[in-house]
């Protein structure tokens, strides 16, 4: 898929560790410093007018993954690919003109604006800071992608972000992000902090700017039922990895992943004569400096075999464009330790 | 020891359920802008054992009228109304009588409570200091008490003798909801309980939540702005905008034939998970934004954002008035049914956007 | 040309923003009013002071005779009565005036400028450079203030300008360290993690979002050390390590003390002391309402 042209990133085998900082005192002391493996081998490509969920839940590193395709980290390890160019290690001004193309939209609308500026002053800064256009481009530039988020520039302009709604101000910061013409937008739970009347629109645009303006978009979310209504294609992490991805469709309704189940099922509906079953998973997730050998998941499944516990298992294609990583789906003809015991049945189905 | 611990299980488990009645509960915050009418007559009913929502969105209200049950509004605001609990006024009570009420007859849980625990005790000695104030047990006894809360939240007994700061936050938060069930208070206030926590805690939770409920018969206000959580948890349900009931009634009956535009507003932009091959209804939103409580329209205060809104509805307040099993004030409810095909509409909410 | 002109005058006005605002909440607030009365009517006098002062502070007021008028009360001559030395003593207090301000202005201006390039580059850039700044902070924060202005003033020769001098290395420290923990709350902000995510430079992320968002603070830090500077002159000028060609509020009651009038002469003791006291409440007043308004919870238990 790498040789499409239409991809626009593509993250290989990404690994993000983080040292845990020491004081002075115990580094000198000799103590170690812990490495949490926030990130740890994922593989991900999103194409042109294509928006990929990422779900799971906190602490799974899905946030560290957007952070590091969008270069606010440097991976410790692996590659990212944006259109043909590596900008896995970029620095200095290239890296300035790769955080051009790719832009991020934040949780918190509250904090993510600059309460002292007016919406064309936030909305202008990126053109002033990559120093694009003269006066009256800028100028047009900001009206042009205020009237894309749908607010009007003669009413807004002004305005400042404390006489703005929590939805207005997102939709600010969507506008801040397209004003660069980007090619790659983060959005990191860009949702979960409005109200649940707002959040459609919000939802909306940006599905329409991506199929608009041919844009990559990483929907960042621990709300599976929003990811239901805007993504193409969902991956599901547990723990610095990708479990699952697949279609929203396959993922949503027949996951496959024993983790993705209960992550599903765990959505509580609005339909109370539709009885759902009730979920149980026992145990906490594992601390990310601390990672298992073999299956990441296998310590809570109750699937789990000596396979499980000791090798970990690869992104298997257990249907078409459908892959997940879990000994279940293991083609039978593929042994990968005879001695040890495979997982028979899906434990939850 | 053990014997011990079956009688406080067995008083625990004795205590009546609580019934809860809410009379023309009005709040006003002293405010630079002059007084903000926070909560404006609302009035509701939680028989014994049963579970009420309170559902709404940011500055409704809803946190206010929980905060105003167990008295803990800041001092610049003025309470009038009455909360009776098993008939005793609540707000007319005295120091004594309040503390005797809080945590052994009101219990409360509220999003940010993992923030409540202190941090030089051990959760442990916590939980035990909070049996032991209000039941005359040994320590150990209240300690097996502690062990059996723990469990039913899913955490490891052992952990019981670590600090919060060990604890992650959702572990925390787990830790105070087992604290909010010590006592088995009769009623219990649940403000965005699980919000804080990740999807498949949070449903585990509620469900424990809800089993208690049930299986030792308690009462329960549920604040929340997910519906879904209250239409699989609760048996009547109120809506609340800018502090005010709009709808009230079984939930069933108000989540599948709502009466009130802003409730049909409200269940069709909640996403929705549906089964396979149905198709997705499309998701509406709400366009405009909550009035400004220190100076509020006239009239009907959703008339701003309603696409049904009329020349009556911006001109004279409706008052709760019978539709079906509900309560619903909105001058137009006759009309609900022919309202209720167009909210599904993403559009009809659109028109309003272009008219702002 | 126009239209340049328009947007120059525009951006001075944003970036006074901050300052207006400050001063429009702040004369809301009674007590602040009052502060910045009196601070205004100080300024005032400071201003014209050669004007106003009806004698020259040196001159040895005569009386008809042709004596020296040593020690004379209050008269419709000499409304504040005259000192040991036959001055004016109004005069000598109104051309004080302008010592204290200038050294307070001066002085507390260093003291902003050098404890917010300290606090932003430490609070900013955090790291290895926090450590070294801080430490350097805590080696300052250990000297005791007056000996150490003392020997200071000493070994430099009594002029303005060395207690100015002086004043500004004693101060920057207190004002470095808040000014880094305010630099700290806003480097977390997201719209400043955004503006990194943007290819933003630090300089350009330091003027625009961390400087605008932490005035408030280094307005208060300034306000509060226009009160400390003028203390501190006054306590110097009184152990005597004043600069003696000038007047200041200090050195009059310094001399008032040398020449043993301190009990006998009221109108020449007095003046002074009420002078500071007045000027350093005002500052006070200013700085309470200020920190007031800026700390939510302050507010929240008015």
């Amino acid at each position: 898929m790498s040789g499409d042209n239409t991809t626009v990133i593509e993250g290989r085998n990404l690994k993000t560790h983080f040292e845990g900082r020491n004081g002075l005192i115990s580094a000198m002391l000799g103590g170690k410093s812990e490495t949490v493996h926030a990130l740890d081998g994922v593989d991900l490509h999103i194409d042109k007018k294509e928006i990929v969920g990422i779900v799971g839940e906190s602490g799974c590193g899905k946030s560290t993954l957007g952070m590091t395709l969008a270069r606010m980290y440097e991976p410790t390890s692996g590659q990212i690919l944006f259109g043909q160019q590596d900008i896995t290690n970029l620095h200095g001004s290239k890296l300035k003109s790769y955080r051009g193309s790719a832009q991020i939209i934040f949780q918190d609308p509250y904090s993510s604006l600059n309460p002292r500026l007016t919406v064309e002053q936030i909305i202008r800064e990126p053109l002033n800071i990559h120093r694009i256009g003269n006066e009256t481009e800028k100028a047009a530039r900001v009206a042009e992608v205020l009237n894309r988020v749908q607010m009007p520039p003669e009413t807004y302009l002004h305005r400042f972000p404390s006489n703005l709604s929590g939805g207005q101000r997102q939709r600010v910061a969507i506008a801040r992000a397209l004003v660069l013409r980007p090619e790659l937008i983060v959005a990191d739970e860009p949702v979960s902090m409005l109200d649940v009347s707002i959040q459609a629109g919000i939802l909306e645009l940006l599905n329409q700017l991506s199929k608009e303006l041919d844009l990559a978009v990483l929907y960042i979310s621990h709300d599976i039922a929003t990811v239901g209504y805007i993504c193409d294609r969902v991956a599901v992490m547990y723990l610095g990895r990708i479990v699952e991805q697949g279609s929203s469709d396959d993922v949503m309704h027949s996951p496959l992943h024993p983790y993705s189940d209960r992550l599903m099922a765990a959505v509580p509906s609005i339909d109370a004569t539709a009885s759902r079953e009730r979920v149980h998973l026992s145990g906490e997730v594992p601390s990310p400096t601390n990672i298992p050998a073999g299956c990441r998941f296998a310590a809570r499944c109750p699937a789990a075999t000596a396979l499980c516990h000791t090798v970990e298992p690869e992104l298997y294609e257990a249907r078409p464009d459908h892959k997940v990583r879990c000994h279940l789906y293991l083609p039978e003809d593929r042994d990968l330790r005879p001695d040890l015991e495979r997982p028979k049945a899906h434990p939850f189905a | 020891m053990s014997i011990e611990f079956e009688t406080l299980r067995g008083t625990l488990e004795k205590k009546p359920p609580v019934r809860l009645q809410v009379q023309d509960l009005c709040v006003t915050y002293k405010s630079a802008r002059g007084p903000m009418k926070a909560i404006s007559g609302v009035s509701f009913d939680v028989e014994p054992g049963s579970n009420f929502g309170l559902v709404g969105e940011s500055g409704c209200g809803k946190s206010t009228v929980v905060k105003s049950l167990m008295r803990l509004l800041p001092a610049s605001a003025t309470t009038s109304g009455k909360v009776l609990l098993d008939g005793n006024d609540v707000l007319a009570m005295n120091r004594q009588q309040l503390s005797r009420v809080r945590w052994a007859q009101i219990a409360l849980i509220t999003q940010s409570a993992m923030n409540s625990l202190d941090p030089v005790f051990t959760v442990g000695d916590q939980i035990v200091e909070s049996i032991r104030a209000h039941a005359d047990v040994k320590h150990a006894v209240a300690w097996a008490r502690a062990e059996e809360l723990f469990a039913m939240v899913g955490l490891p007994p052992e952990r019981l003798k670590e600090f919060p700061h060990q604890f992650s936050g959702g572990m925390r938060q787990r830790a105070v909801i087992a604290m909010a069930f010590s006592l088995n208070a009769g009623l219990l206030l649940a403000d965005e309980p699980t919000t804080a926590l990740d999807p498949i805690m949070q449903d585990q939770i509620m469900s424990r939540i809800r089993d208690i409920q049930k299986r030792l018969h308690r009462s329960m206000v549920l604040v929340t702005h997910d519906i879904a959580v209250v239409s699989e948890t609760c048996e009547r349900v109120a809506i609340m905008y800018a502090g005010r009931i709009v709808e009230t009634g079984p939930t069933h009956d108000v989540l599948n034939k709502a009466y009130h535009p802003y409730t049909m507003g409200l269940q069709n932009a909640f996403p929705k998970v549906v089964a396979k091959g149905e198709k997705k209804p499309p998701l509406i939103s709400i366009s405009g934004g909550v009035p400004d409580l220190a100076n509020p329209p006239a009239g009907c205060q959703f008339a701003p954002r309603c696409p049904f809104a009329t020349a009556q509805c911006r001109a004279e307040e409706p008052m709760l008035r019978t539709a079906g099993n509900s309560l619903v004030a909105c001058h137009h409810m006759e009309r609900a049914t022919e309202f209720r095909r167009a909210a599904l509409k993403a559009e009809t909410w659109r028109v309003e956007e272009t008219l702002q | 040309m126009s239209q340049t002109i328009h947007r120059s005058v525009a951006w001075v006005f944003r970036a006074l923003l901050p300052i207006v605002t400050t001063f429009r909440m702040l004369i809301q607030d009674r007590f602040a009013l009052w502060g910045l009365s009196i601070f205004g009517v100080f300024i005032i006098v400071a201003i014209i002071a050669p004007w106003i002062a009806p004698y020259d502070p040196f001159a040895p007021m005569m009386t008809e005779t042709g004596r020296l008028m040593r020690l004379a009360p209050p008269s419709s001559d000499h409304w504040l009565g005259t000192t040991a030395f036959g001055n004016d003593v109004l005069s000598q207090l109104i051309m004080g005036s302008r010592v204290a301000l200038r050294v307070g202005l001066v002085a507390a201006l260093a003291v902003g400028f050098i404890s917010t390039l300290v606090g932003v580059i430490s609070g900013y850039f955090g790291g290895i450079i926090d450590d070294i700044l801080m430490r350097m902070t805590d080696v300052a924060l250990s000297i005791p203030t007056l000996p150490f202005a003392i020997v200071a003033v000493g070994l430099l020769g009594p002029s303005v300008d060395n207690i100015i001098l002086v004043i500004t290395l004693l101060f920057w420290r207190n004002g470095a360290r808040i000014i880094r923990s305010v630099v700290l709350t806003e480097r977390e902000r997201v719209f400043v993690k955004w503006a990194r995510a943007a290819g933003a430079s630090h300089l350009h992320i330091i003027l625009k979002h961390i400087l605008p968002n932490i005035l408030r603070v280094v307005f208060l830090w300034v306000t509060m050390s226009v009160a400390f500077a003028v203390l501190t002159e006054a306590s110097l000028s009184f152990l005597g390590l004043g600069d003696p060609s000038i007047t200041s509020w200090g050195q009059m009651l310094n001399t008032a003390f040398a020449s043993g009038a301190l009990r006998s002469a009221w109108w020449w003791v007095a003046p002074p002391s009420l002078m500071l006291i007045a000027l350093i409440s005002s500052l006070y007043l200013i700085g309470r309402a200020y920190e007031e308004q800026t700390n939510p919870r302050l507010k929240d238990h008015s």
